[in-house]
């Protein structure tokens, strides 16, 4: 080997290794600069390990801010907000029923931007539970879960009871008249499940009163096993959006190809070619999506524009988040009394229209009307299959659908407006005018 | 690969079932067995064995204490305890539709939470309670105090006399 260095050249090569560190690591980071051609723009969204689950193009119908009105994006943005400020506010917390409430005078008085953090967990799960609903409704009434979607709803409702789950356990903690009353409200109505009832009411509890053991239980669900089963479920329900052919679209919005040229299909064995040209790299992906070739269409690139359409909605949640929290307080009811519940007693607006139901009936009001609505929610892509005004907000196909899910909808609505304006003490009906 | 192909037409023909087979058939039964017996478990571990609830058996003072005339909550208790002339009873204020604590007044109890309302004995006159307020066993101990027994529910309108 003839190959020797002097010193001055083994000095310099040091230095050029060095002088070349920054773009070394930064290119091996992110392998792309940011792109200007369309290869760039694939490749980004290949690439990057938080873009890769977008699509490389997009449909524009997606992109159409009054056809999903981002409620999604929305509820996702609130469960992260959700997320950061509720691991910050586990650093305070102790869940213990003597400390519990003092903490949340603590997080008010002592600690460092503690009531605004607190705040925005508050706000920010009120938000995800109407974010999470309306999101429901905007896909029901543009007839988004038809097939191959259904299964995408089923994990939707899922997701919707796990919201409602996670911030019923989530406001528990505090330890004031409102959790203490809410927790043996809501253990007793799991008591009037058939069969299991007090069992499931005894494994809730950890005892037969409601005490240190139910706190205890309620804060590692709320922080520890339903958050994991939250965060399980989306990853599902986002890779479902991707396999089942991205969000819905009319079928008028794709362009009509002329399938092939007609001197192709004139080879004998050939007939399948123009078809088989659909299958991409990614293996089969249902619908039109995965091309080969340029074939017009109604996509574009998800870089930059889904990314800034997903950026607005994020400055715009995280905005709206912080400027709730500023203006309004949550709310911190008195210290548990166990002696006497507040008259009237009433749970977060969410829940006041089941618990309107169950001043009528325990079992039916709370358990039996509550199951079955789930449970009809769960099958309605089974029901419903008829592959009719997909994509179309409050399409005419779709009336009698539309109808019975708003009727759905604005039953709730009203009972939840019946228990928050019309009931006062003992539960007894008042006028609010 | 004849030897691979002969082993895949006896499985079809109904040849004595492979080797493989019944092994496959076997892992499945004991990883799906496991998984029941590691729920089964789970169950039973978040079953607490004790509790550090309340006693059901306490003592609430000497029948002085309840002038004729009383009608009043003892809080921890989660009990009324009620005196007309010599006769006291103990009956539950927990509601007994969802739980919450009843209030006490002359004329009955009555529930903040969804609006039960019970007679002055116990009885539902309104609301979605769907029994009545249980009566609580009380008795005597020889020390002079009484005793109520919650895991004892009696007749209502069974008095204890004094």
């Amino acid at each position: 080997m003839v190959y020797r260095m002097s010193d001055t050249s083994q000095t310099k090569n040091i230095l050029s290794v060095i002088r070349n560190m920054p773009a070394a690591v930064w290119s091996s980071v992110f392998r792309h600069n940011l792109p200007h051609t369309d290869l760039g723009r694939s490749q980004t969204s290949f690439t990057n390990f938080f873009l890769h689950m977008h699509p490389v193009k997009v449909h524009k119908n997606t992109l159409r801010p009054w056809f999903t009105m981002g409620l999604g994006l929305i509820s996702l943005f609130l469960f992260l907000i959700l997320t950061v400020t509720g691991v910050l506010l586990m650093f305070y917390y102790v869940p213990s029923t003597t400390q519990a409430y003092d903490r949340m005078l603590d997080l008010r008085g002592s600690v460092a931007f503690g009531d605004f953090l607190r705040n925005m967990h508050r706000w920010s799960a009120h938000g995800m539970v109407a974010a999470v609903f309306l999101h429901m409704c905007r896909v029901f009434f543009t007839g988004s879960y038809k097939k191959p979607r259904e299964f995408n709803w089923v994990l939707g409702v899922g997701l919707f009871l796990l919201t409602l789950f996670l911030s019923f356990t989530g406001y528990l903690l505090p330890w004031d008249q409102l959790a203490f009353w809410a927790i043996t409200v809501g253990t007793a109505i799991a008591g009037y499940a058939p069969v299991f009832g007090e069992q499931i009411r005894f494994l809730l509890l950890g005892d037969t009163t409601v005490g240190q053991e139910a706190l205890l239980r309620f804060y590692v669900l709320h922080v520890a096993v339903l958050p994991i089963a939250m965060v399980t479920m989306i990853a599902i329900h986002f890779w479902r959006i991707r396999k089942d052919g991205g969000l819905s679209r009319p079928v008028a919005s794709d362009i009509v190809v002329d399938p092939a040229p007609p001197q192709e299909l004139a080879l004998p064995g050939a007939i399948n070619l123009i078809e088989k040209k659909r299958y991409g790299v990614q293996g089969v992906v249902r619908g039109p999506f995965t091309k080969v070739g340029n074939v017009p269409d109604n996509s574009v690139y998800s870089y930059p524009n889904l990314l800034l359409a997903e950026l607005f909605v994020l400055i715009l949640t995280i905005f709206g988040v912080l400027a709730v929290s500023y203006f309004f307080n949550a709310p911190l009811e008195e210290p548990v009394n166990v002696l006497h519940p507040p008259n009237p007693a009433k749970a977060p607006w969410y829940f006041l229209g089941l618990q309107e139901m169950v001043s009528y009936s325990a079992f039916w009001g709370g358990v039996g009307i509550p199951a079955i609505e789930v449970l009809i929610l769960f099958l309605v892509p089974y029901f419903d299959r008829a592959q009719k005004g997909i994509g179309l907000w409050f399409s005419r196909e779709r009336l009698l659908a539309n109808t019975l899910f708003g009727t759905f909808v604005v039953v709730n609505i009203v009972l939840i407006i019946i228990g928050t304006f019309f009931r006062g003490q003992n539960w007894e009906f008042v006028s609010p005018f | 690969m004849s030897e691979k192909n002969d082993a895949r037409n006896t499985t079809e023909v109904g040849e004595p079932i492979s080797r493989r087979k019944v092994l496959a058939w076997l892992t499945t039964m004991g990883l799906f067995g496991s998984a029941i017996v590691t729920v089964f478990s789970n169950l039973v571990f978040i079953k607490p064995r004790a509790t550090y609830g309340q006693p059901m058996r306490f003592s609430i003072g000497t029948p002085d204490e309840f002038p004729p005339g009383t009608r009043i909550a003892l809080g921890t208790q989660k009990i009324a305890v009620i005196r007309e002339g010599d006769k006291m009873a103990a009956i539950s204020t927990t509601c007994t539709h969802l739980g919450c604590i009843v209030g006490v007044a002359d004329t009955g109890f009555a529930c903040p939470c969804h609006g039960s309302r019970y007679d002055q004995d116990g009885n539902v006159t309104g609301g979605p309670a769907p029994k009545a307020l249980p009566w609580f066993e009380l008795s005597l101990a020889p020390n002079g105090e009484l005793e109520v027994d919650k895991s004892k529910e009696i007749k209502a309108g069974k008095w204890f006399t004094v």
